[in-house]
């Protein structure tokens, strides 16, 4: 029986329960995996798995529940179960599912593996490693080809299926030699299609290469304020802050700086930042989501002014706002007009900083944590690669202290964004 | 799901090394915001999985479905996938060192079962004693998750077992005002191995708990920075279990070492005073059943205690076949997996540095200028042993007694060179029970730990 068959049937029957709103959501997933470990494919995974969601409303009183089998017993089981916990709920006038949306399908990306691509590509970056940078460890590198089929049906009439197919590429990776040790870098990406060399994706030579280097790392000469120049691969640090506190439960507790900040200016005017599951350029992209929404792009920052919170249903009831229109992430940020050459060469001090190992940020958004494989920056020029170096500042005035954007972006299958100059960050 | 499958029976399927795993996942969540309830779920994830090894490379499969078909089509695809990648190159014909171990537990409550109404009623009960003895609170959270493993092993050397692990977890978070009407926040988590209604029968214990972190949450609430910089520190035994686990355990997992941690090179050294004893413990500790028992790991392995540094000397690293064999040596039953579609890792299980003798008020008394530090947020560390702390919160220390509170910050520094630095232990120990490995699966993990004198860079304006 097909995802969509199965949802129907389980959807008839909640219906026949008698809750007042009814969700279900079958997912059925293939995965095929190809594993490396210190430079030797070690593990092929084939994997076939299937979920079921079901929530349900009775009186505003809510109650979910997920099992991975979909034969009658187990599904009875979980009905009854899912019974009592929404009989038991608090009620609550906000909860609620997606209203009615003409039924729809959305297919996406490849259907199935390449298995020899999937090997080659593997054996290719592991050659290219062994013959440019023998000392560099690949510690993992996988590739997994996620296909999964989604059916999303609720009491309202809504009727969506989404069909999609992507390859998921991760590296891990650090360089050794004697007792010199490099810290551990990491990258990935999401594709359509294994036709260009993992090597030249998403910056990976050029993290691996800097691995190399980052075996022999200094301390930076003194305490300083100055710049940071933000490499995408840890961007989401800064614009993560904004988006959890416009998100639920900021908002909902009254603890977001942002609230009431609507249309107002949360980052430089050279800022925006734009949601975009259906993004063309992004594989990691999504048509569907919550109980039964069709998604839509959105624009979270345009020219430093906040356009949306990204609230939930639930969230948007409970404050009586505009619930986002997608459920977040593929982040693409508008590229700026410098060159990122020109950035370096405009930091008097400063940081470039590629990983950044952090604590949580207060709900003003100071930060503090230690900028890994991160280079030092003088009069311009990148001067070596720093051990044990603490940057702080505030996330939130940091999003304002925005100096220059870069044209160069990274996309990562999962997110396209740029790399971004902030002023003002403490290193010691 | 049918749990009580005789896993044997598929023995007659197996053509070389194999782990026929059968596991089900089952976790519950309910939580509150300023008393409006936001969660109410549970989810149940099961199915059986098998890894089989031929010549070097390792063959995964899993399915949700239980039939007698499905788990021969499963081995059989196991068996194929190995097949396919010990073809494609060059393998050594590498031989996994037999186990033959064996292993039942069974965490689930010994009484009957709450209804949903009642463990509602109880976190009810629960926000109701913030909102009447916390008045300062401005903001409140309550999240219960529970969580329960159970797992069925059976390999082709014959080693098996039918454990089942369980964890209950509150956490809570409240939030206050400071004078410049600034949002300031504190959280912990209460909980233990068991199941709810073993773990929360009576609400005393959470209430006390909520006391204690509100009396801290005035204490923060005009709390100053730290002043960034290398200081003397007593670290809360909160933050040795983190440090124990985070800074220095992952660096002596033995794929870790093998990829090249700097701990490799130190097997043998002075890698930590003298007082510093480290180990992973498998289940149990001076009698008591740990945190994250296991008695059996998920390759069959008998599962043994790890004794990482002794006396300041690093002894030994953790291992499951594969790394064991690497470094010619025996396995210690440390190889886990999250779910049952995952294959198992190298992970910790229960992993402390054991307590000295001093007494906490003595270690204060012996600092006099320095600082505090409690209540982990999150922590990460690195295979140079540079780690990252977040902590909530603290207190100076100015000639030997606690001073003001002060407010979050990072911990950072080398842990190999921390440890040498250490001075001080307190004489109890502390074990958390909230711990959640990240390590590619999410894993439940016990730390644990006494109160840590040492020196440690803080960070800051």
């Amino acid at each position: 029986m097909g995802v969509r068959e199965t949802s129907a049937q389980v959807l008839d029957r909640m219906r026949a329960s008698g809750y007042d709103k009814a969700y279900c959501n079958v997912a059925d997933q293939e995965l095929h995996e190809l594993q490396s470990e210190d430079g030797d494919i070690k593990l092929m995974r084939t994997a076939f798995e299937t979920d079921v969601s079901m929530t349900g409303i009775i009186e505003h009183k809510r109650g979910s529940i997920g099992i991975n089998t979909t034969d009658r017993g187990s599904v009875d089981d979980a009905l009854e179960s899912l019974r009592q916990m929404t009989n038991a709920a608090q009620p609550d006038e906000a909860n609620d599912i997606a209203e009615h949306t003409p039924a729809a399908q959305f297919t996406s990306g490849p259907s199935e593996p390449d298995y020899d691509a999937m090997y080659d590509r593997i054996m290719e970056l592991q050659e290219h490693v062994a013959t440019n940078y023998p000392t560099v460890n690949l510690r993992s590198t996988s590739i997994t080809f996620g296909k999964t089929s989604t059916s999303r049906v609720n009491s309202n009439g809504v009727d969506l299926l989404e069909e999609q197919g992507a390859y998921s590429v991760s590296v891990q990776f650090s360089a050794k030699d004697g007792e010199a040790t490099s810290s551990m870098n990491y990258t990935g990406y999401s594709t359509h299609v294994l036709d260009v060399p993992i090597a030249q994706k998403n910056d990976v030579d050029q993290l691996i290469a800097q691995s190399v280097e980052q075996m022999h790392t200094k301390n930076i000469p003194g305490k300083f304020t100055g710049d940071l120049i933000v490499s995408p691969h840890c961007l989401s640090t800064f614009t993560g802050f904004l988006m959890g506190k416009i998100s639920d439960s900021a908002m909902i507790d009254g603890t977001s700086i942002y609230r009431g900040q609507l249309k107002e200016l949360v980052a430089d005017p050279s800022l925006t930042i734009r949601c975009c599951p259906l993004s063309d350029n992004l594989t990691a992209g999504y048509h569907t989501y919550g109980t039964g929404f069709v998604a839509q792009d959105t624009t979270v920052v345009e020219n430093g002014l906040l356009q949306t919170f990204m609230l939930s249903q639930f969230g948007a009831n409970k404050l009586g706002m505009a619930r986002a229109v997608n459920g977040g992430g593929c982040t693409i940020i508008e590229p700026g007009d410098s060159s990122l050459e020109d950035m370096i060469k405009n930091v008097a001090e400063g940081i470039f900083i590629n990983r950044f190992s952090g604590g949580r940020p207060n709900d003003q958004g100071e930060f503090s944590g230690i900028a890994k494989n991160s280079y030092y920056i003088k009069d311009g020029e990148i001067q070596f690669p720093i051990r044990e170096t603490t940057i702080s500042g505030n996330l939130a005035a940091s999003l304002k202290n925005i100096t220059a954007i870069s044209r160069e972006r990274l996309n990562s299958g999962a997110s396209n964004v740029p790399w971004v100059q902030i002023r003002g960050i403490t290193a010691s | 799901m049918q749990t009580d499958i005789d896993l044997k029976r598929f023995s007659n399927q197996f053509t070389s090394y194999t782990e026929l795993r059968l596991q089900e996942n089952r976790s519950e969540g309910i939580g509150f915001l300023n008393g409006d309830m936001i969660s109410n779920s549970k989810s149940a994830a099961g199915g059986i999985s098998a890894r089989v090894f031929d010549k070097g490379a390792w063959g995964f499969s899993c399915g949700a479905e239980l039939s007698d078909d499905s788990i021969s089509r499963t081995i059989q695809m196991a068996t194929k996938n190995a097949a396919f990648l010990s073809s494609r190159s060059g393998r050594d014909g590498a031989v996994l060192p037999p186990a033959t171990g064996h292993g039942d537990s069974d965490f689930t409550r010994t009484g009957p079962a709450l209804s949903q109404e009642e463990k509602i009623a109880f976190l009810k009960k629960l926000d109701n004693y913030i909102v009447r003895n916390c008045p300062e609170v401005k903001s409140r959270s309550l999240n219960m998750s529970c969580l329960d493993m159970e797992k069925q092993l059976f390999t082709s050397d014959g080693a098996g077992g039918h454990n089942i692990t369980t964890r209950s977890i509150i956490m809570i978070r409240l939030t206050t005002e400071n004078d410049q009407g600034q949002p300031v926040e504190l959280f912990s988590g209460i909980g233990e191995r068991g199941q709810f209604e073993d773990v929360f029968s009576d609400s005393s214990e959470v209430e006390a708990t909520i006391d204690k972190l509100y009396n801290k949450l005035l204490d923060k609430k005009n709390a100053a920075r730290p002043e960034a910089g290398h200081h003397d520190v007593i670290l809360d035994s909160d933050l040795a279990g983190i440090l124990a686990h985070e800074a220095i355990g992952h660096t002596t997992e033995g794929d870790i070492v093998k990829a090249g941690s700097v701990a490799g090179d130190y097997l043998g050294q002075q890698v930590a005073s003298e007082l510093v004893t480290m180990v992973d413990f498998a289940n149990t500790w001076h009698g008591e059943t740990l945190p994250v028992p296991v008695y059996l790991d998920d390759e069959g392995v008998q599962s043994e205690d790890v004794t990482i540094i002794e006396n300041g000397i690093l002894k030994g690293f953790m291992h499951n076949k594969e790394t064991a064999t690497h470094f010619n040596t025996s396995v210690t039953g440390n190889a886990r997996a999250y779910q049952y579609h995952d294959e198992p890792l190298v992970r910790m299980r229960n992993t402390a540095i054991l307590p000295g003798t001093s007494k906490l008020d003595d270690m204060i008394a012996s600092i006099d200028n320095g600082y505090y530090l409690m209540n982990w947020t999150n922590g990460q560390a690195d295979s140079t042993s540079e780690f990252m702390f977040g902590v909530q919160m603290g207190y100076e220390i100015k000639d030997g007694k606690l001073g003001r509170a002060v407010s979050d910050t990072t911990i950072s520094g080398i842990a190999f060179e921390l440890l040498k630095d250490v001075s001080m232990l307190s004489d109890e120990m502390v074990w958390n029970c909230s711990g959640m490995c990240g390590k590619k699966q999410p894993l439940p993990v016990g730390m644990g730990g006494p109160a840590v004198k040492t020196k440690v860079f803080i960070g800051g304006q």
